[in-house]
């Protein structure tokens, strides 16, 4: 058997099947850990709730919206300003947040009268936006509160305003897995098909389970725009209420994180007839393909070559400069869903890593599927590791570097293990060709960081090296590396700007002919 | 509560006065302030070989480990019960027991267990208190039998107070359930309140140099851990299990919080007639000789020529800058409401004009607060304390009421409000992470002050300079 017992582990036996090692002969029918599954009580698990997942993860991307959290204050103010979900208006999903504040006397006797205030409120302190959506959360779903009903009054009351409500409870589910899925197809049921949007191009796609962490959005939306391609909404990263509303009209769903997203796009396929197109931002290889499959679904492959010929001639040589230093580091990819499997392989083949491990919070069995499917023969895959999983996978594995969330990583941090945030990103966006320049940047920042390297010298017991009052990266890293590496001209390190993002709101893109 | 009004008296035909009123809305917009679990929590991790159980939905946990780790850069311990659809319909107490016995299991350190209530549990009627009872008779007597552990429940639903009454409950269910009458131990309790490391270190310097011995709760020292050549994976509080024993053989207790530790004091004075004292918060010159001359009552020890020398060091850096920079500065000022307070006098010693305090959350007691009398007596121009208030409150006079602000203070989850409308901000309180390394340093004792009006000073000159607003006056001081 491939399952990996942790030693830590030992006494809580349920999580033998959690975690398995990739062998060489296995197939995934034996080598799947088991996912979404109760979280162990006590194990300190780095899970989320379902409120989270709906509410933190997914609504509260979209940018042109109030976003009220119908309960105590603790639940919005916790998750407010700990991601790095940007929009293109000024940020107003990361700068505001609403809680209707229920106290005991509501428990006792219900919370709609002070909820209907609260959105009353709301709307007049902001009397530029007219959207909003409310969620739930453990308080209010145990009182039995009926917030759908709240919202259609005040909607039939003030006729300009639009409201979206998600029951989504923290106690929902095993993490907040069970939010993602309960926000999308809360959205589809209420919202999908109420706006009729203005069709502007022979191509037009929804673009879906991508949240704009530090402008991954922005970026990808330049390549869709350079290819003449109409994105009707975004789901949710950078996303607009009204657009997100007119989603049935799409040609293509275009799905990033099948994790988190993939049941809108599997319910506007059944009710819209709406394909799904699964797609990967991440890596030159990976996007390139991806730019291309969309490309072919719409006729317009020409577009999409001139894209990848002209990015990959500009980044490449930056890529490779940074792959032929981070040749043969291990890594663990520790990210929450989706990025196990979009990183599993690229990192390898792109930046020459090797992953020798890889673990998701709160992804099913089918991430790890893929995530296994894609990563190196000995990886430690993992569900839903707890603190001293991690830990001992650590001290194991004895990888050169960790993605993954903050928490993990400051225990990293104290094991002397660089860490990169893998939601959040250190310095991006990692998305884009560019974007995936930026993160091996990164890594090979983390990597080889000489303050890192102090860390390791025991002054009151070691040599004391009198290697001068310095080192550079480069000290390190190209101490063994050939002069055709260290001296080519044809490799560089990277050399865009810190903010990436701005410029592309400056941008003109080419006018492509409508045909109908 | 009401609103209460104290006019102060007219000064050309202008009426001064400062208010205490509450929001005037129902709902809030940016708080303040988090739940009653996270300020338990705070409180757990300043305790070793400790280990929370947050009994709830694991957002309540995990992001309250964030916030506390965005804060101080350090990860912490603190574990779920998990509870999922099924202890939500049918009671999720049994999630409490397997929760308890996961961690003894895997934590061969761990003796302090307190289990902390949410609204979701608290709104289902878990009987935490019985569970704690039945895993006493039951597990930790059998599979444990031998092992000193101890379960504490503490009862934080969500929908009542704050993160401070949290935090506040949390300290007295500790000291409650620990203190423990044996010899007098010669020393004093201190219950520093909500702080950071710097400002226990700051504190422990100043009862050294009046040679005083104090159980400090909480020793949290340690949140500021070293990244060691062997490797230690967790920062975790000082305080032992025979520290919160002992507090019931002091003489005497100082709870430098009215609202974080004042529980616990009048605890340990009801029941072991310890004398307590309550506050001031020793923020500013003022309220730490008030400190300094509550001990030497306290202890009989003198205060020593050092400290003499420590004040003076302050007040000189001080009195270069209050009448040129500091004086007349219009300050708004959030977080903890003792914080605020402090900060509000101190910023008065400075010659500045405090205009708006925000307190936020909705205790009732803030009228009697002897320190908001004195300000609503004396102060002679227009100041406005809000109780249960949001940023909504700062922001919205800011943008749509004309008020004009030279500084913020307060925590990092404001920091839009001024980056928005281009006035300096001090980050000072909890949280305060988009700021580097803020917790080393201390805003009690006379280098807490030292420090503050010198964060102060220099937010104000890096604004003139980014402004261009007389920013060469700073060529000759």
């Amino acid at each position: 058997m491939p399952y990996h017992e942790f030693d830590c582990s030992k006494c809580i036996p349920e999580r033998k099947k959690h975690a398995v090692v990739k062998g060489p002969e296995d197939d995934l029918t034996k080598a799947l850990p088991l996912g979404y599954l109760n979280t162990i009580p006590g194990s300190i698990s780095e899970r989320g709730c379902a409120y989270c997942g709906a509410k933190h993860v997914i609504g509260t991307p979209m940018k042109d919206v109030i976003h009220i959290s119908h309960g105590p204050t603790g639940c919005t103010y916790d998750t407010w300003q700990t991601k790095r979900y940007i929009s293109d208006n000024g940020n107003f999903q990361l700068k505001r947040t609403f809680a209707t504040d229920v106290k005991e006397k509501h428990i006792v006797f219900g919370a709609e009268k002070l909820l209907k205030q609260n959105i009353i409120e709301a709307f007049k302190a902001f009397p530029d936006i007219r959207r909003m959506t409310i969620y739930q959360t453990c308080a209010t779903a145990l009182i039995g509160d009926d917030i759908d009903a709240i919202a259609q009054e005040v909607m039939d009351e003030m006729p300009d305003v639009d409201i979206f409500v998600c029951n989504s409870p923290g106690f929902g589910g095993p993490s907040q897995s069970g939010g993602h899925h309960k926000i999308n197809i809360a959205w589809i049921n209420q919202k999908v098909g109420n706006v009729e949007p203005e069709i502007t191009s022979d191509y037009v796609i929804n673009y879906v389970g991508e949240y704009n962490i530090q402008g991954d959005q922005e970026v990808m939306l330049d390549y869709f725009k350079r290819m003449g391609i109409q994105v009707l909404s975004s789901f949710t990263g950078n996303g607009s209420y009204d657009d997100l509303r007119a989603m049935h009209r799409a040609h293509l769903n275009v799905l990033e994180c099948a994790r988190s997203a993939e049941y809108i796009c599997n319910e506007l396929r059944v009710r819209y007839g709406i394909p799904r197109l699964d797609i990967d931002g991440f890596g030159f290889e990976p996007l390139s393909s991806s730019l291309m499959k969309i490309a072919k679904f719409f006729g317009i492959e020409e577009r999409a070559q001139k894209i990848i010929d002209e990015e990959t001639a500009r980044w490449k040589p930056e890529l490779e400069w940074y792959k032929e230093r981070l040749k043969g580091k291990k890594i663990c990819l520790w990210p929450g869903g989706s990025k196990l499997w979009h990183w599993a392989n690229v990192i390898h083949e792109e930046m020459g890593l090797d992953v020798v491990s890889v673990y998701t919070k709160f992804g099913h069995q089918g991430d790890m599927e893929k995530g296994i499917a894609r990563c190196e023969v000995g990886a430690l895959a993992i569900d839903d590791p707890n603190e001293l999983e991690g830990l001992e996978a650590m001290y194991k594995l004895k990888p050169d570097i960790i993605l993954t969330g903050k928490r993990p990583g400051e225990v990293a941090k104290k094991i002397r293990v660089p860490y990169l945030n893998a939601h959040a990103y250190h310095n991006g966006p990692y998305k884009g060709y560019e974007g995936w320049v930026r993160f091996a940047r990164d890594i090979y920042n983390a990597i080889y960081s000489p303050i890192h390297r102090l860390s390791y010298l025991d002054i009151s017991k070691d040599e004391i090296p009198e290697d001068g009052g310095f080192m550079t990266q480069r000290m390190y890293s190209d101490v063994n590396l050939p002069e055709e590496v260290t001296k080519s001209d044809s490799m560089r390190e990277y050399t865009g700007k810190y903010n990436i993002i701005d410029d592309l709101h400056k941008k003109e893109y080419p006018e492509f002919n409508k045909k109908q | 509560m009401s609103a209460k009004k104290k006019e102060y008296g007219t000064f050309n035909g202008i009426t001064m006065n400062c208010e205490l009123k509450t929001k005037e809305r129902s709902g809030v917009i940016n708080p303040i302030f988090t739940c009653q679990p996270a300020g338990a929590q705070f409180a757990s991790i300043g305790i070793r070989d400790c280990i929370g159980i947050v009994h709830g939905g694991q957002g309540c946990v995990m992001f309250v480990r964030l916030l506390i780790s965005q804060h101080f850069k350090e990860s912490f311990e603190i574990a779920s019960s998990s509870v999922h659809e099924d202890g939500a319909v049918f009671g999720a107490l049994n999630r409490v027991e397997e929760a308890v016995d996961v961690l003894l299991m895997r934590y061969p350190d761990v003796k302090v267990i307190p289990i902390i209530t949410t609204c979701s549990t608290e709104v289902i009627g878990d009987d935490v208190d019985g569970v704690v009872i039945k895993l006493n008779e039951e597990l930790l007597s059998t599979k444990y039998a031998g092992r000193e552990v101890h379960l504490i429940p503490i009862h934080c639903p969500s929908f009542v107070g704050s993160m401070v009454t949290g935090y506040d409950t949390a300290v007295k269910d500790f000291v409650a359930y620990f203190a423990e009458k044996s010899e007098p131990n010669g020393k004093i309790n201190l219950l520093t309140g909500w702080v950071n490391p710097g400002d226990v270190t700051e504190l422990k310097h100043l009862l050294s140099e009046m040679e005083i011995d104090a159980t400090v709760l909480f020793e949290i020292e340690g949140f500021d851990s070293p990244l060691m050549p062997d490797g230690n994976h967790v920062s975790h509080g000082n305080t032992t299990i025979a520290d919160l024993k002992d507090t019931a053989n002091a003489y005497g207790t100082y709870a430098l919080n009215r609202y974080e530790g004042t529980k616990a004091a009048k605890y340990l004075e009801n029941k072991f007639s310890i004398p307590s004292i309550i506050g001031p918060t020793p923020i500013g010159i003022r309220n730490t000789d008030t400190f300094l001359k509550n001990l030497k009552k306290m202890t009989g020890k003198p205060i020593p020529e050092s400290l003499v020398r420590e004040r003076g060091r302050a007040l000189d850096a001080l009195t270069d800058l209050v009448h040129m920079f500091l004086a007349d500065k219009k300050v708004a000022i959030y977080g903890n409401p003792d914080l605020v307070i402090g900060l509000a006098e101190f910023c008065l010693d400075l010659e500045m004009k405090p205009k708006l305090l925000l307190l936020g959350d909705d205790n009732v007691t803030y009228g009697d607060d002897p320190r908001i009398k004195a300000l609503q007596e004396n102060v002679d121009y227009d100041m406005e304390i809000v109780a249960n208030a949001d940023l909504w409150d700062l922001e919205d006079r800011i943008a749509n009421q004309g008020l004009e602000l030279d500084l913020i203070l307060g925590h990092s989850k404001g920091r839009f409000v001024a980056i928005d409308h281009n006035i300096p901000m001090v980050r000072v309180g909890f949280p305060t992470y988009d700021r580097a390394g803020l917790h080393r340093y201390p805003v009690v004792g006379y280098g807490g002050a030292t420090w503050l009006a010198e964060q102060m000073a220099n937010a104000l000159f890096t604004d003139m300079e980014y402004k261009k607003n007389k920013e060469w006056v700073l060529n000759v001081w």
